[in-house]
């Protein structure tokens, strides 16, 4: 026969069989926007960060590790302990300072938290931010996931409700709620009286506080993922050999809990330090020295170029989430996530509570919720105060924050800005989304399809401030310079930054409906092509328009990008660069407009998501999740 | 209509070789039938002659064109799965006409070749209705409609009628040898039912892990199969291990291992060549057993222990010396657990393999 069945001869031949010209154009289209706005760019900071005076250099490395400001640690060759110098670290965990007023005394207790440089402050908020939601949505997971009381369904959705913000909007809500004249010291301190001192969090304890959260239910869903597909008879099993109690937990249900909670763990990790949102409402504070607001802050030179030293600390920033990022691939890949979404054909057995242990749950999560909904109720509240002093809610409530926006022509002019550019984006995403998906869905097991789905889903790893800086480093000075206008790397921002919500989607679809009903139009005479259209398309057709809503919604909210292509360019920039604006700026209306372009993404975020959920029914438990 | 041949025929995936150089040749309006235990390759097999795989080795004739490399929808062979697949948002109609559409057929001639279609298989007013309003037994017919409108040069079945009930089954399968019959289609048909297979086909391929065991006509290959695979696997029988002591004109003589006793036997394959010392396998089907003794037919003594009663038969489960016996007797004879019984078969009838 002599047929060429292995070696390269033979793959291509499979590659032939399986590529048709449509499957090359999906393909195609695919790869050449992740090169254009992901690959080079991210490149182009790496690259850049090792360029100085003509050649290769580690100066820049070397100008972050030497200067205090960024890495004040430094290593001191005696036996005394610490082997460390802390003497580079600034300031103290909290701060006690007495007033006179006219009422008496007052004492306020500041929690700033030390300063110890921008690369260790980072690290540290983020691991916190990831130690307290794990603790905490894996113990809510836990409680959902083996225990039944009254209402158990109800708080379980409305403990997720953080998902339905970004820690933009949330931030500026929470801290109305936490500085020394806030919502909880008038109630905890002012009116109850049961703390006898007001608590100011401010500073990176502040950003730890707003990202946990909001972080805390990605965490939750995975943990609440695992433990439902956890088969309830390795459980009984486990019992009948006499495990119980703490033993059972700890020797079984832990272990298989495990990879999802790490997943969660990890993304969070992730999300804590790409976040710029919430540095920049807590701005003025030690929350400004973590490396997302410090590339932020210097990625344009006045002199109209790139800065260097940001360059570099993005790619640091870029480097140590890409670490974290296949730490998440080697424990979980994505698309097992998705396989563990799709829960147990087992029914999770659930105990029935006493009702002592029933109050003690309640009581556990009710406090929770009350944390967790206070950046939410800030920022609605704020969205419709006219003014609001150290009281509990504001003295008078009105519209006028909303007209202002409406009247006011740039807020306006960056509404309509977002919609336009994430409604083009949404239709790239769909097309690069339905595309990758379908190859990833439809092609298994031809080489470099596991590639392919690496690429589409790697964005969600990636931060944006890194994305920013490289589409700077790549584009300025051509025709998609954001000087020019800023819609074409917004539009592309957004594309690349939110496809991964649309191609989960459409590949759910994709694995729901099988291939055999693809095959059969084949046999009848469509060609692929014709098979795409006339039939796939339309049977995934909702998890489509799922797809593209939550990558519409969170491509409005999307901030990083928008913040410094809006700073290059006030006329195109989103409506995310407009309370950013504002808030920054200290413009008139303070944090009130601001709150109220806030409150209204943050309403379009709850339609578009419950909508979302209802096309996708059941199967969208680990959509939201990211 | 076509013929189909395949030389060579090899489907790997990872380190199964599913489809193990498979050579077959199905003749013009052949219903062809594969059969074999689950995973023994005869989907796989069904696959590359859709184009739904590409071989890793080997050719597929339609006639006398080589389509091994020829994409699916260019094939013209109309396929109907085991889950049907259809398209559950489109209507039945739709469903049909799909393919008719996709040929450009002018609007009304799809109108009336699905109308006809729809009537020969019984399935006319119900043109409007979506997949899931439709019975197990109606999706399929829908499927084998969907195939059959675009008037296929083969039809290929992938274990058609395994979801239905066992009614259904046996009055489906009737249909579709008529169907098949007038309409005068090449068929192949895949099933691991070997009762489904034996009642179909014009020929049987019997297939085990990836390998062509034997190919025959129904008759053939409960009469004379070729190997212990395909006698184990087709019908029921008795089997005894044994040795070549001698031969007796067209028969051999036979020396049981459990108990020395001297039988004769036929060759059970004319290819098979068996001679003196082979170890054989000698296989005595329930039916080639008789009560009444005949001139030079070999004798066992057994022991009832099993009896099903079938109604126009008795199935008799026995033992002698530690042997299993299977027994079709006549429904009249008298018969109960633990009687001891003397049965004889033909020499005709008691059929050696090579082991």
């Amino acid at each position: 026969m002599g047929k060429a069945t292995t070696g390269l001869p033979g793959l291509l031949r499979r590659v032939k069989w399986e590529m048709d010209t449509f499957s090359w154009i999906q393909l195609l289209i695919v790869l050449v926007s992740f090169t254009a706005f992901l690959i080079i760019p991210l490149l182009s900071v790496i690259v850049r960060s090792f360029y100085s005076s003509g050649g290769f250099s580690l100066y820049w490395i070397q100008a972050i590790l030497t200067d205090p400001f960024y890495f004040p640690l430094r290593l001191r060759l005696t036996e005394q302990f610490p082997f460390i110098s802390l003497e580079g670290i600034k300031g103290s965990l909290y701060e006690v300072i007495r007033y006179q007023t006219a009422r008496g005394e007052e004492t306020i207790v500041y929690l700033m938290g030390w300063d110890m440089g921008v690369l260790v402050n980072s690290l540290l908020v983020a691991t916190f931010t990831t130690l307290f939601s794990t603790l905490l949505g894996f113990a809510l997971a836990f409680i959902f996931a083996k225990y039944r009381f009254p209402g158990s369904e109800i708080l379980r959705i409305v403990t997720l409700v953080p998902l339905l913000s970004t820690p933009f909007v949330g931030a500026i809500g929470l801290k109305k709620m936490i500085v020394a004249d806030g919502v909880l010291n008038v109630l905890f301190h002012d009116i109850l009286g049961i703390i006898p001192f007001k608590i100011e969090i401010t500073g990176l304890p502040a950003v730890v506080m707003v990202q946990t959260l909001l972080f805390y239910p990605i965490v939750m869903l995975n943990a609440y993922t695992a433990l439902i597909s956890i088969d309830p008879s390795l459980e009984e099993q486990a019992i009948n050999m006499g495990a119980s109690g703490f033993k059972l937990f700890r020797t079984v249900t832990l272990p298989l809990a495990t990879p999802g909670v790490e997943a969660g763990a990890l993304l969070v990790f992730i999300l804590s330090l790409e976040d710029l949102g919430t540095p920049i409402v807590f701005k003025g504070t030690t929350a400004e020295k973590v490396l997302t607001f410090q590339i932020f802050n210097r990625i344009f030179t006045p002199a109209g170029l790139i800065s260097q030293e940001a360059t570099t600390l993005a790619m640091i920033l870029l480097v140590i989430s890409g670490l974290v990022f296949v730490a998440v691939r080697r424990y979980v890949s994505l698309k097992r996530y998705a396989m563990l979404g799709k829960g147990g054909i087992w029914r999770p057995r659930r105990k029935k509570l006493s009702i002592k242990t029933t109050i003690l749950v309640y009581m556990f999560v009710f406090v929770v919720l009350f944390f967790a909904t206070l950046p939410h109720i800030g920022v609605a509240l704020l969205a419709f105060a006219k003014q609001w002093g150290p009281t509990l809610l504001p003295s008078s409530f009105t519209l006028d924050n909303f007209i202002a926006v409406f009247t006011d022509e740039e807020a306006s002019r960056t509404i309509m800005n977002s919609i336009v550019y994430s409604s083009i984006a949404t239709g790239f995403m769909i097309v690069l989304g339905v595309s990758a998906a379908y190859l990833v869905s439809r092609k298994k097991g031809l080489p470099g399809i596991e590639t392919l789905d690496l690429l589409v889903t790697i964005p969600i790893a990636v931060p944006g401030i890194a994305v920013a800086t490289g589409l700077f480093l790549t584009y300025l000075g051509t025709p998609l310079s954001p000087t020019i206008s800023g819609a074409p790397l917004l539009i592309a921002s957004y594309t690349i930054r939110k496809i991964p919500f649309t191609v989960r989607a459409v590949y759910s679809g994709l694995e729901q409906t099988d291939k055999e009903l693809d095959e059969v139009a084949w046999t009848v005479g469509a060609d692929r092509t014709r098979t795409f259209f006339g039939i796939v398309m339309p049977m995934i057709l909702i998890n489509v328009i799922a797809g593209g809503m939550l990558s519409f919604i969170y491509s409005m909210s999307e901030v990083s990008t928008g913040i410094v292509v809006g700073d290059a360019n006030h006329r195109d920039a989103p409506m995310t660069w407009k309370m950013y604006d504002m808030l920054f700026h200290g413009l008139a209306g303070g944090t009130f407009q601001p709150a109220a372009l806030g409150f209204m993404l943050m309403s379009l975020q709850f339609v578009f998501i419950v909508g979302a959920n209802l096309l996708l029914r059941k199967r969208a438990t680990a959509l939201i999740g990211l | 209509m076509v013929s189909i041949r395949t030389e060579d025929l090899t489907k790997v995936f990872g380190e199964v070789v599913a489809v193990d150089h498979v050579n077959l040749e199905i003749k013009h309006g052949e219903f062809f039938t594969l059969l074999g235990p689950s995973g023994c390759g005869k989907t796989t097999f069904l696959r590359c002659i859709a184009g739904l795989e590409l071989p890793e080795e080997g050719r597929i004739f339609f006639d006398d064109q080589d389509v091994t490399e020829v994409p699916p929808h260019l094939r013209n062979a109309g396929m109907v799965f085991q889950n049907y697949a259809l398209w559950p948002h489109m209507s039945v109609f739709d469903n049909i006409a799909y393919g008719l559409k996709i040929r450009k057929v002018p609007k009304d001639e799809i109108e009336r070749r699905v109308k006809e279609v729809l009537k020969l298989v019984k399935l006319e007013g119900l043109e409007n209705r979506t997949p899931h309003q439709l019975s197990g037994g109606q999706q399929q017919r829908v499927a084998l409609a969907r195939a059959l409108v675009i008037n296929p040069k083969v039809l290929l079945f992938d274990e058609p009628l395994s979801n239905l009930d066992a009614k259904l089954r046996v009055e489906m399968r009737a249909e579709l040898k008529k169907l098949q019959r007038d309409l005068g289609i090449t068929a192949i048909y895949v099933t691991h039912d070997q009762e489904e297979a034996m009642s179909i086909s014009d020929r049987i391929a019997v297939m085990n892990r990836g390998k062509i065991m034997q190919v025959g006509t129904p008759k053939e290959i409960y009469k004379n199969p070729r190997n212990e695979f395909v006698a184990r696997f087709i019908g029921q029988g008795t089997f005894l291990e044994g040795e070549v002591i001698g031969s007796e004109k067209d028969l051999l003589k036979v020396r049981l291992k459990t108990n020395d006793k001297e039988i004769l036997a036929t060759s059970s394959h004319p290819s098979l060549d068996i001679s003196q010392g082979d170890r054989v396998l000698v296989m005595i089907r329930p039916e080639s057993f008789t009560l009444e003794p005949k001139e030079g037919y070999n004798m066992f003594d057994v022991q009832v222990y099993h009896i099903s009663f079938l109604g126009d038969s008795q199935m008799i489960q026995a033992v002698a010396w530690d042997e299993e016996f299977i027994i079709e007797l006549d429904p009249d004879v008298e018969v109960k657990v633990g009687d001891k019984l003397r049965v004889y078969s033909s020499p005709w009838h008691t059929l050696a393999l090579k082991l």
